[in-house]
């Protein structure tokens, strides 16, 4: 990234910081790693339309440790001058500096970034931007608790649609995607992160159900291509 | 990255799915630009190799040219990222040439997509070489594959990748020997016998040169001079990277920066063919605004090996070559000077 070290407004904290180190004993790791529901269940979802008053939509998920707030604004004028005839949708992604284990520098890093690009290619597609000429549709997400970078993708995306609808815009249909874990022969659904660092392999899709039709296929890791259609048919 | 009107979009894409499909340059709808593959052309790094895609035979300009080099580190296991077994970190960086109409933060954007496609299935655990490791728990290689963007004619994740395959291909791990510190023999015995005779003695027994109870403190050091030293292990494990371009009935291969930009959705996808073995998908992405459904994903799965394997086959017979010809013939001509 082209940006300075620091952000001046900010506290920034001591120059190097250390997460605590904890004794971890072994049964404590075992038993983070075991999976309490079957592989083909998905961790209980929490959705919440319009948490956030000021925003013209806005939505709020939680699947156990996976926290994520997110409002939409607009459609409203384009502030770049150049004409475009459809509508830009713009996905920023931002993690709250509490929200993983070593903590987070309140800066835009490379991952945000990719979430965001994840996130903007399951939702772009469900989105009638056509109807919106010089316009821009801003979905702010905040991850508030993170627990895995594939969750995050997958309730995000759920989050921004479901926001995209509270804000009365346009879709063609409203997208729900899912992650799923390849764990040795066996797939396991919504992983966390745990589970995730685990596998040989994730994949996220996204989809609109209504459609029948995919918005987004993310998959990543060593996976043969008859499992990952298996993987794809129990997302 | 270019930007073109409604009507050559309409005219690109309706000669696409004429019968037989037209294109600009008068390829069918799979068959590739030429490709041109170097390796060895940084002299610095441990592993290095350009590649250009559709370059003109005449003047040798307008093609996709992307420069791939790996370089490895020595890093500390623990403290910081670094990881028990060694590490690959890969970075893509855009020339500006490449992308003279983007502004610098486009670019940036840009660049860190492409990064994040090739980090994602590059530096996953499951594809990590298994010689990367120095002292087990204490010091490992740090492998930085470094990607530069310095034209882009179209098909530049096929492009990307194919230069990082034969950079890592190219990559020499340099050999390490551990070595220990150890007092001499003779030192310990003149300390014990030191001890069983006499109290005042006691003081050459505590000083540094005691190992008795120290723990078997290694460092290493390169036997090797230059650039000696073991390719990567599982080198032919590296993926290649096929785009499927797609419009709603058809997908073609190797794009060219217009016909990218009239295609509304295109699919990557990662393969790797060992030997006999089932092949390895390692990666998928869907980009772009269209949309796909299962039926197709599925049909574009299978054609989509039937290529990879096409190009991968050609990699690795080109990477075959270019072995032969930097060590046994470039040894031979040197010899029949």
């Amino acid at each position: 990234m082209a940006q300075s070290a620091n952000d001046r407004r900010r506290i920034n904290g001591p120059e190097e910081s250390f997460p605590p180190i904890f004794d971890d004993d072994g049964e404590d790791i075992k038993l983070k790693m075991q999976r309490s529901r079957a592989p083909g269940d998905i961790r209980p979802i929490f959705l919440q339309p319009g948490l956030i008053s000021q925003a013209n939509g806005s939505a709020y998920i939680e699947t156990e440790k996976t926290k994520i707030a997110c409002a939409v604004y607009g459609p409203r004028q384009s502030k770049t001058t150049t004409y475009s005839e459809k509508g830009r949708l713009n996905v920023e992604v931002k993690f709250a500096p509490f929200s993983c284990t070593r903590r987070r520098a309140p800066m835009r890093d490379a991952e945000d970034r990719s979430i965001g690009v994840a996130i903007h290619q399951a939702i772009v597609s469900s989105i009638r931007l056509e109807l919106f000429p010089k316009s821009t549709i801003d979905v702010f997400i905040t991850i508030i608790e993170n627990d895995g970078i594939e969750g995050c993708i997958a309730s995000g995306s759920l989050a921004a649609s479901t926001a995209l609808a509270d804000a009365g815009i346009e879709m063609l249909g409203l997208v729900a995607s899912c992650s799923a874990a390849i764990v040795g022969d066996d797939i396991q659904l919504d992983p966390s992160e745990a589970e995730a660092r685990a596998s040989s392999g994730t994949v996220i899709l996204a989809c609109m159900p209504a459609l029948d039709s995919i918005t987004s296929i993310w998959q990543s890791g060593q996976v043969s291509a008859d499992l990952s259609l298996k993987v794809i048919l129990s997302d | 990255m270019v930007s073109i009107s409604k009507a050559e979009k309409a005219y690109i894409q309706s000669s696409l799915q004429s019968d037989p499909p037209l294109r600009a340059d008068g390829r069918g709808l799979i068959d590739f630009r030429t490709i041109a593959l170097e390796s060895g052309i940084a002299p610095i790094a441990n592993g290095s190799a350009r590649i250009s895609i559709g370059r003109n035979a005449q003047d040798g300009g307008g093609g996709t040219e992307v420069v791939a080099a790996a370089k490895l580190e020595v890093e500390s296991v623990g403290d910081g990222e670094g990881v028990d077994g060694g590490r690959v970190v890969c970075s893509v960086s855009c020339s500006p040439t490449a992308y003279p109409l983007l502004s610098p933060n486009a670019l940036d954007d840009l660049q860190h997509d492409m990064t994040s496609v090739l980090n994602a299935t590059l530096s996953h655990p499951t594809i990590r070489p298994k010689n990367l490791g120095i002292l087990p728990g204490r010091k490992s290689w740090l492998l930085n594959l470094d990607v530069i963007v310095f034209s882009d004619a179209g098909n530049i994740f096929d492009a990307i990748f194919m230069a990082a395959r034969a950079a890592l291909w190219d990559t020499k791990v340099p050999r390490t020997k551990s070595v220990q510190y150890r007092a001499k023999k003779s030192d310990r015995s003149d300390a014990t016998q030191a001890m069983d005779m006499d109290v005042d003695e006691m003081a050459h027994v505590g000083s540094a040169l005691d190992t008795r109870q120290t723990i078997q403190v290694a460092d290493f050091e390169l036997p090797d001079y230059w650039d000696e030293g073991e390719p990567l292990d599982g080198r032919q494990t590296w993926p290649v990277c096929l785009t499927l371009n797609l419009l709603p009935t058809l997908q073609f291969l190797d794009a060219t920066l217009q016909e990218e930009a009239s295609v509304p959705l295109k699919l990557l996808v990662f393969y790797s063919f060992q030997s006999d073995t089932t092949p390895l998908l390692r990666g998928m992405r869907l980009l772009g605004t269209g949309v796909s459904d299962l039926v197709q994903v599925k049909s574009l799965l299978k054609d989509g090996e039937k290529y990879a394997r096409n190009v991968w086959v050609a990699l690795e017979g080109k990477l075959k070559d270019e072995d032969l010809r930097r060590n046994q013939k470039a040894r031979e001509r040197f010899l029949n000077r």
